[in-house]
């Protein structure tokens, strides 16, 4: 309890993990390095393809996929957190992921370059995030999950794939487009 | 009990009498029949009433019987129609939507708010004379006093029974309480319009136990009823349950062949029928024997022949009044069937139907794609008669949610009324092109932009009448709302005879607020859209009603946001017209798709004019300049490959697709036309929000995704970029 108020008081952006009962994480590879996301915020796992790239987008958005008769748009990790794009490859997945925002519940993917497993990880081993030194936004980052011994960044997803931001980024690239 | 459904239903129910009470209020002055009108609206108000009675809703009750009256009044002729009258109706009306909206949200009884404007409206009414008798235990109803003289003279000198009660027989239908009636609740209310004398419970229709269902209604009542109510206003009290229940109302002092038929309708055997009668004082023990005695003579008599030929044979009445009543009889079925011509649907379930219809237009084009690439003949003719189906079912159930535009525009008679009075103008408003039918879903988007132009055209277009007598008009402005189709969208126009736009004022006020520069020249159109940018106003005082500079834009924003268009156009000291473009609907398109590289894309067909080669002279002609020669026409065009920044080599034949909008002809190169086909919008999301050119999405036939370009914005994105690199190059 008192760790959580703490988390709280160091990152604002935690507030939402405030279940210390989601212990299970889907890990996956992106430039061969580890990441995790709250399996509560996980839909379902598909394999690359039928992508429909929209123009005039900023990279990190790939395009859309139709997810059963809806139009649900892809977002590349590699290119959001200020890589390059993601290859694609043989293993390559799309995760969809469910993702709240003003109006309600929306569906997001994610480009990632594989998905490794759901594991346990208990809150004894979960660390708060650090102010710097993971090379991407302190706020995309929940915490730090320990898996034999190494550190695994586990995303908000909420930060990560927030639709106001990613809208806002669309007009950014826009604007800069016609400039 | 719940109530719930029922009570939806009445609401609903309500709020469009409200609405036609309104209409006709508003058509009443200009009205050559005017009791035609005053009955509809007198019989609006009675019906609201009645029902709010069943759900003991006694506020309303009490509010609207004191409205009735006054109507009442107006209706015997005892009373003139006029303005004043007309506005504090008006203000009734609105007064009893505002109740009725109260109950909605689940409140049984007013708000303090609500009692202290009614009270202040009944004072007023009582003004004219006639009285909410809102606390009068007798419940004498009006349309009781109009009619008391009626049983009168309905009654016959011999053969009627000495009793000076009403008799009324309810069986009500088992699917009573599963419908949310409460057989209580009809009691109670015949107990607010009379007075019980006495009522006897039938239970011989509750099975044994074991077969018995607990939702279902065995129950009968044979009821002694004194009133001086008319015979409509008790049988209004079974208005919900007519249908399935069998009610029979015998009035005082009625024909023993009245029992006998009566006996003999009703379903329990006629010795204990008889016997109830008789206990519920409606008959004497003389008077059931000589019912029973003609009954078994007339059975005797004759049995094959119908009821009718036997009651005129036995002179009990004549042939013109039989005759009368059978053509009343056939009328209420007519009208009975008229009303069933309409079912009223939940909109949720119509949208979920929709969607599935746009599902199954999806997938049996893919179906249709899968079949054409077998090859196999018969399973190729088989999907056409499938995709002609589904076509028709597509286009029927999109009509299902067409809607004429003429709820809409009349919604607009009160706006006028009340906003002209407000500022002291005097304002016709002319309707034309109210059949005209458009997607529900379009109506109820649309109506908040036309309140806004409807408003700006009173406040802003039509002159103060002395300015207008100044320039020779007619005192009284004309407001005119017209709607048509026209080539697969549909067109309204808000028209004023009012001064027009004044440009050279406009174009001050724009320099002013800094949205364009002192040096710029302008088109006269161009300065007239600048009314449409943000944060402009002309007007000099900030009214009530307009003015704060956040209509014009707002407007073009909500319309644009449909898919839609509006532009102006203005004659100095003749008027001003706005035409608002509307798509018929916003689920589905006819598209013509085409491929760029390896994406597709759909061109809305409607905008597709034609399709020409790009050939190489031209191409090569036009690497520096966008444009071909169309037959002795400049045609500018877009690279699609280069504005959405395609990789890779153009193929070697590009084709240019020809589209045109609101006047502007366009050419877009393309790699491949791909053809016709019908698609589904399906939303980008809000990601997308800001993407440049493209409305929507939709899925193929192979469960890809093709964007949907929007060609306006295109072709404007186009011209602004090409502005902009034109300005850094200078």
């Amino acid at each position: 309890m008192t760790r959580t108020s703490m988390l709280a008081t160091t990152n604002g952006a935690t507030a939402r993990r405030a279940h210390p009962q989601d212990s299970q994480y889907l890990t996956f590879l992106l430039r061969n390095e580890m990441f995790a996301i709250g399996i509560l915020n996980v839909k379902e796992i598909l394999e690359y393809g039928m992508l429909t790239s929209v123009p005039m987008m900023p990279e990190f958005i790939r395009g859309v996929i139709n997810l059963r008769g809806s139009v649900v748009p892809v977002v590349d990790l590699g290119a959001r957190f200020g890589g390059k794009p993601c290859d694609i490859g043989k293993r390559t997945c799309i995760v969809i992921m469910e993702v709240s925002s003003d109006d309600g519940q929306q569906d997001i993917g994610v480009v990632v370059d594989s998905v490794s497993a759901v594991l346990d990880i208990p809150a004894s081993d979960v660390e708060p995030a650090p102010a710097f030194g993971a090379r991407i936004r302190a706020d995309f980052i929940d915490a730090m999950g320990k898996i034999d011994g190494k550190f695994v960044i586990i995303l908000n997803v909420g930060k990560v794939l927030s639709v106001d931001e990613l809208a806002m980024l669309g007009q950014v690239s826009e604007t800069a487009q016609a400039g | 009990m719940n109530l719930d459904s029922a009570l939806h239903t009445y609401i609903a129910e309500s709020r469009e009498l409200l609405e036609e009470m309104e209409h006709k209020l508003l058509h009443l002055e200009h009205e050559q029949d005017k009791q035609e009108h005053l009955n509809a609206i007198f019989r609006a108000a009675h019906t609201i009433k009645g029902s709010a009675g069943l759900f003991g809703l006694d506020d309303i009750v009490h509010f609207t019987h004191g409205v009735e009256s006054l109507l009442d009044t107006l209706r015997n002729g005892s009373m003139e129609m006029n303005a004043q009258l007309t506005q504090l109706l008006l203000a009734c009306r609105d007064h009893i939507g505002d109740l009725v909206e109260h109950m909605a949200q689940g409140n049984t009884s007013a708000s303090d708010d609500h009692r202290v404007c009614g009270a202040d409206l009944t004072r007023q009414l009582q003004q004219y004379g006639v009285g909410a008798h809102a606390d009068d235990n007798n419940g004498l109803l009006p349309a009781a006093r109009a009619d008391a003289s009626q049983p009168v003279i309905e009654r016959l000198e011999a053969g009627c029974v000495e009793n000076d009660n009403w008799h009324i027989s309810l069986r009500f239908g088992p699917d009573l309480l599963r419908n949310g009636m409460d057989p209580m609740s009809f009691l109670r209310y015949l107990g607010s319009i009379g007075n019980i004398v006495s009522i006897t419970t039938l239970d011989d229709a509750i099975p044994p136990a074991d077969a018995m269902d607990p939702e279902s209604c065995y129950l009968g009542f044979e009821i002694s009823f004194s009133s001086d109510a008319n015979k409509q206003t008790i049988q209004d009290a079974f208005e919900f349950v007519r249908e399935d229940s069998h009610v029979r109302i015998l009035p005082p002092r009625s024909r023993i062949a009245d029992y006998i038929d009566l006996i003999q309708a009703l379903p329990e055997e006629d010795m204990r029928l008889g016997d109830i009668l008789v206990r519920c004082g409606s008959l004497t023990g003389t008077e059931l024997n000589e019912a029973l005695r003609i009954q078994e003579s007339l059975r005797a008599l004759e049995m094959n022949r119908p009821l009718g030929n036997i009651v005129v044979e036995g002179g009990m009445t004549s042939q013109p009044v039989l005759d009368a009543a059978i053509e009343k009889q056939s009328r209420v079925r007519e009208n009975k069937t008229r009303e069933n011509h309409s079912v009223r649907v939940d909109a949720d379930k119509l949208d979920h139907l929709i969607n599935l219809i746009g599902e199954l237009v999806i997938s049996s084009a893919g179906s249709a794609m899968r079949a054409r690439t077998s090859g196999d003949a018969a399973l190729i003719e088989s999907f056409s008669t499938l995709t002609r189906l589904v076509e028709e079912v597509r286009d029927s159930t999109l009509c299902l949610r067409m809607v004429q535009i003429g709820s809409t525009f009349n919604r607009f008679q009160r706006v006028v009324r009340d906003i002209s009075a407000e500022l002291g103008k005097e304002i016709e408003l002319v309707i034309t092109g109210a059949e005209t039918e458009l997607d529900k879903t379009v109506v109820e988007k649309i109506s908040d932009p036309l309140m806004h132009l409807v408003r700006n055209s009173i406040d802003h277009g039509i002159e103060p009448m002395d300015v207008r007598r100044a320039a020779g008009k007619p005192a009284a402005g004309i407001l005119r709302l017209n709607a048509y189709h026209d080539s697969g969208s549909i067109v309204i126009e808000v028209s004023d005879d009012g001064a027009g736009l004044d440009r050279i004022r406009i174009l001050q006020k724009a320099i002013e607020r800094g949205l364009v520069s002192a040096d710029q020249s302008l088109s006269d159109q161009e300065i007239c859209n600048l009314i449409f940018e943000p944060g402009f106003s002309t007007a000099e005082t900030v009214t009530n009603l307009s003015g704060r500079g956040v209509g014009m834009d707002v407007v073009r924003r909500n319309i644009t946001a449909l898919r839609g268009t509006v532009e102006l156009d203005t004659k100095p000291g003749q008027g001003t017209t706005f035409r608002v473009r509307m798509p018929l609907t916003l689920a589905i398109i006819d598209g013509f798709q085409v491929g760029v590289e390896k994406s597709s894309y759909v061109v809305p067909l409607d905008m597709v004019l034609e399709c020409v080669e790009l050939n190489e002279a031209d191409s090569g002609n036009a690497a520096e300049r966008d444009y071909i020669n169309l037959r002795g026409e400049v045609l500018p065009f877009i690279r699609m490959r280069d504005l959405f920044a395609v990789r890779g080599q153009p193929p070697r034949r590009e084709n240019v697709v020809v589209v045109q909008y609101g006047g502007n002809k366009a050419g877009l190169v393309v790699d491949q036309l791909l053809g016709e086909f019908q698609t589904v919008i399906k939303p980008l999301g809000k990601i997308f929000s800001h993407v440049r050119g493209i409305s929507g999405s939709t899925i193929l036939g192979n469960g890809e995704v093709a964007l949907i370009i929007d060609v306006p914005d295109l072709v404007q994105h186009v011209s602004t970029l090409e502005y902009q690199a034109a300005r850094a190059r200078a």
